[in-house]
């Protein structure tokens, strides 16, 4: 079966700005991707080279198979929600929901019905009669959504709808976000520079990072083998421990003064300059006094179901450890403790480049 | 600055008085003229009590101006009606020509599109007789002398400028994903053009098309030169009827009066807008 | 006009010469206008270096620079120089001031204030030509109501426009008349736009209101005063239409300004190449200054317009 949609080797630059460099991706029918990146990384312009308000400078967009060079936007049979919302101010919510149902030239009672099958689903009947500027920031939000939704396109590109929200609507939104998705039957793209939004909702998250994919796998894949240290910084809350350090012969880390010994299959790397990362959750507290590196406890903050420690080992290194909330192991602030590192936690990455060298994988 | 002396207050209130009648009374003489006969015109001292007569309009209006010499035409009227005409249809012109290229330089910011906006606003500040005296000898040629199709041509000359600086301002101030929004929709270029940009830029366009009317109406110097006396619009036309009709001063005043009670009203009524306009869309009021 | 999606097994494609084009379309009738001013400029320019006189056909002939030249030892061609920037600095200077005084005394946005300055819009809005003929019966030597005041303070002959000694005063007035309303406008709409905290942290610490206005108002005000005035400074240098109105250029050539000027050359003397010369010197005049007028109008337009 042929891809739904297809990037392949997509370039955008603005004069002499490069935006978007060598972005190959596919989508199949009904797949959500999510397009996850910090702000300023082109994510909202790739999303405009694919609805077509912007043109690639090189590379090719194909849809169905089709190339989409010479198809107008009109023409492309995908939805958008805007960032913004961009709602049409002149336009009451039911006309702005209406539009792609006009511009298909369905009679009145289909856009009638059209209009309120999405407003039923995403609770705005009630204010359909309203003006943009009477509307609440989460029914603007709706309302654009239900606009992108309306004439249920094969292609539904999102950008980052839940940003401008406040935050108890966007947790609502994320929880309800999936299931309206999986209803639409689309084709999704969604951005966002949220991480726990796309692992929630993501079929598969593609990073973008300085205009380039730099990795795009599931989101299990993406949290377990990040492909480069940015990835690992970006995915996890609290953040992944970074440390420079270098392999030993045996495999072992040096870490702050210590030898930490991992997992074996690093010996392979003996010498090298690595960054060694340690995801919160894989550090671990140990009541043998023989093992584990000796560590005070600086400061001990809850953080939803888990706590989140701030340790400090003998040599003044920092790190974050998060045991589940409900642990009995969780120590006091002050006290010492000692930790080892859970193998399939950690990580090496290469010092220069950021790219990963590899992952523990001994339990 | 809220505790003003009442002294302050009182200096405040007589310098505004002031103003007020030196900007004013010409005008509200005219019109108090404009309801005298030559007879209380001319009494010394003058006086603001008088018997009020509609004669003068309506030997305007009516076209016979009637005297103990004998009778003569007046072709007033007809210079009203040019003023009308020519007004018009260059401001509907210029918003036909305008208005599609205030968008182009507004969303597309091509070279060529900052070359035309700037050549025409650099044109709007060049004496307009550079353009207008060759251009009647073209005229003469291209046979569009005294021809209103010439002098609506020529009226562009301040009416684009306007039109494409403060539509374009407009079109600039709208989020262009809203065009976006509307074109994913499904919908063409130009139905975006018409269902989204031209009705939220209405504000623009209704100011520039206001202005452009005051402009083109109180012009002088192209008619004075491109058309005779058929196609001349008030403000050349009121000249040439002061030279004909002499000594019937309360016949001209009325005719001042008529010809400009247009744009003074249609300024009252678009007040809000004019700084704008004004400034070609650099100040907002 | 979409006949529906399902028919069509392929979008519809369109050219991208039309999408490239686009731009260009909706701009070509502007651009016919531009070159339609431009073809009659760069005839001007031609015609200045002619010896061109519409009544002596036979005489055309390309002179080079004489034209220009000739005005050199012109004393008419200096009294016109000398006329138009008399008039545009006086009466730039009178309106600037005058403007100035009236957005400070109509600062303050009450319903009053409001009132007054849209009233005080009526002379702007009218035709200046018709406003030279409205001031040309208000100074009429024997009804004239101004010429009535003026003979009650002891000026029994007072000849207004028809005087060379006050033909310059008169014209001025009624360009201060029609014009400071325009400085007015513009520079209310500036004070009106200024940030409050500055003026409020003033009057907290005591400052006296000289230095508020000297030190505060005037410096943030700046870009308006410069805007308006130079704008006022392009129209004034070719003022045409007050002075035609009322006095042609007379008497004499007290008023004889460069567009007065050179319109009684071309029609008059049917001097073209002459004519032509010296609308081209004005030309050059307003063109320096229009240039420093758009950067500074181009800044206050980016303010205006959230600087998009």
């Amino acid at each position: 079966m042929p891809h739904h949609l297809e990037l392949a080797a997509v370039s955008k630059s603005f004069k002499a700005n490069k935006v978007l460099e060598d972005i190959s991706l596919t989508a199949d029918a009904g797949e959500i991707v999510v397009i996850f990146g910090p702000s300023g990384t082109g994510k909202t312009v790739l999303l405009r080279l694919i609805a077509g308000v912007e043109e690639p400078t090189t590379g090719k967009i194909s849809i169905d198979d089709q190339d989409m060079a010479d198809v107008a936007p009109e023409h492309r049979d995908v939805g958008m929600a805007f960032q913004n919302f961009a709602l049409f101010p002149h336009l009451n919510a039911f006309e702005n929901i209406a539009s792609p149902l006009r511009a298909r030239a369905q009679g009145d009672a289909q856009v009638k019905d059209g209009v309120a099958r999405v407003a039923r689903l995403l609770k705005i009947d009630h204010v359909l009669g309203h003006a943009p500027r009477q509307l609440s920031n989460g029914q603007k939000q709706r309302t654009a959504l239900a606009r992108a939704l309306a004439s249920s396109p094969k292609l539904l590109l999102l950008d980052d709808p839940l940003r401008n929200v406040d935050a108890k609507l966007r947790f609502e939104m994320r929880l309800e976000l999936p299931r309206l998705l999986r209803q639409a039957k689309s084709t999704v793209l969604y951005v966002t520079q949220d991480y726990k939004e796309a692992m929630a909702l993501a079929d598969r998250i593609a990073v973008l990072a300085q205009g380039r994919f730099v990795q795009v796998a599931s989101p299990e894949e993406i949290y377990r083998k990040p492909a480069t240290v940015g990835v690992a910084r970006l995915f996890g809350d609290p953040t992944i421990n970074l440390a420079e350090t270098t392999v030993g012969p045996d495999g072992a880390i040096d870490f702050a003064g210590e030898k930490v010994a991992i997992d074996k299959s690093y010996a392979a790397l003996a010498g090298r300059p690595v960054t060694f990362g340690v995801r919160p959750e894989a550090v671990e507290m140990t009541k043998d006094k023989g093992t584990g590196l000796k560590a005070q406890v600086m400061a001990v903050t809850p953080l939803n179901e888990r706590t989140v420690l701030l340790l400090q080992t003998s040599s003044g290194a920092e790190l974050l450890a998060s045991l589940p909330s409900s642990s009995a192991q969780i120590p006091r602030a002050e006290s010492e403790v000692r930790i080892t590192f859970n193998a399939r936690g950690t990580h090496l990455f290469d010092r220069d480049t950021g790219a990963t060298l590899g992952q523990g994988s001994r339990p | 600055m809220d505790h003003t002396s009442t002294f302050e207050r009182i200096v405040r209130g007589i310098l505004i008085g002031l103003v007020l009648v030196f900007f004013l009374f010409p005008i509200f003489w005219i019109v108090l003229m404009s309801f005298q006969t030559n007879e209380t015109i001319l009494r010394i001292p003058p006086s603001i009590v008088f018997e009020p007569t509609l004669s003068n309009y309506s030997a305007l209006i009516t076209g016979r101006l009637e005297t103990t010499a004998g009778n003569l035409d007046i072709a007033f009227m007809k210079n009203l009606g040019n003023s009308v005409f020519l007004s018009v249809a260059s401001v509907l012109v210029s918003l036909a020509l305008g208005i599609p290229a205030a968008y182009a330089f507004a969303r597309f910011r091509f070279r060529l599109g900052e070359d035309i906006a700037f050549t025409l606003l650099s044109f709007r500040f060049a004496p307009p007789l550079l353009v207008l005296l060759p251009l009647s000898l073209y005229f003469k040629q291209l046979g569009l002398t005294n021809t209103y199709i010439g002098l609506i041509w020529v009226y562009q000359l301040i009416c684009l400028p306007l039109i494409l600086w403060i539509v374009r301002g407009y079109f600039e101030d709208i989020s262009p994903d809203i065009e976006h929004a509307y074109r994913i929709a499904g919908n063409s270029w130009w139905q975006t053009f018409r269902k989204i940009a031209v009705p939220l830029a209405m504000p623009g366009i209704a100011a520039a098309g206001l202005l452009a009317f005051i402009f083109a109406w109180n012009n002088f110097i192209f008619a004075l030169i491109l058309a005779s006396a058929d196609k001349q619009p008030v403000t050349v036309g009121a000249l040439a009827f002061v030279t004909a009709s002499g000594i019937q001063y309360g016949q001209i005043a009325a005719a001042i009066v008529l010809s400009i009670a247009p744009t003074l009203a249609l300024a009252l009524y678009a007040q809000r807008y004019l700084v704008e306009g004004l400034s070609l869309g650099a100040v907002k009021g | 006009m979409t006949a529906a999606a399902d028919h069509i097994p392929r979008p519809k494609t369109s050219s991208r010469f039309m999408r490239r084009a686009l731009p260009y379309l909706l701009s070509l009738p502007a651009l016919l206008v531009c070159i339609g001013i431009l073809i009659p400029f760069f005839t001007a320019v031609y015609y200045s270096l002619l010896r061109f006189r519409l009544n002596l056909p036979a005489l055309k002939g390309f002179i080079w620079f004489d034209n220009y030249i000739n005005f050199l030892s012109d004393a008419a061609f200096w009294n016109t120089v000398k006329v138009s920037l008399v008039y545009a600095g006086l009466t730039v200077g009178v309106e600037l001031l005058l403007g100035l005084g009236i957005a400070l005394l109509l600062q303050k946005p009450t319903r009053f204030n409001n009132i007054a300055s849209i009233l005080l819009l009526l002379p702007l809005m009218t035709a200046p030509a018709l406003a030279a003929l409205m001031w040309k019966l208000m100074t009429n030597p024997n009804f004239g109501i101004l010429s009535y005041f003026v003979s009650l303070l002891g000026f029994t002959d007072f000849k207004w426009a028809s005087d060379p000694s006050t033909a310059l005063l008169t014209v001025t007035l009624v360009d201060v008349w029609v014009y400071t309303p325009f400085i007015m406008i513009l520079l209310l709409a500036g004070l009106r736009s200024l940030p409050k905290a500055p003026f409020e942290a003033a009057a907290l610490d005591g400052v006296p209101r000289s230095f508020v206005f000297f030190r505060i108002t005037l410096p943030m005000l700046l870009p308006y005063i410069i805007t308006a005035s130079l704008f006022r400074l392009l129209d004034s240098i070719q003022q045409f239409d007050i002075v035609y109105s009322m006095t042609q250029g007379g008497p004499g050539d007290t008023l004889m300004v460069f567009q007065v000027q050179s319109y009684l050359e071309f029609f008059q003397y049917t001097n073209v190449g002459r004519s032509a010369a010296l609308l081209i010197i004005l030309w050059a005049i307003t063109y320096l200054l229009s240039n420093i007028f758009i950067k500074q109008w181009l800044k206050l337009r980016e303010r205006a317009h959230g600087g998009a």
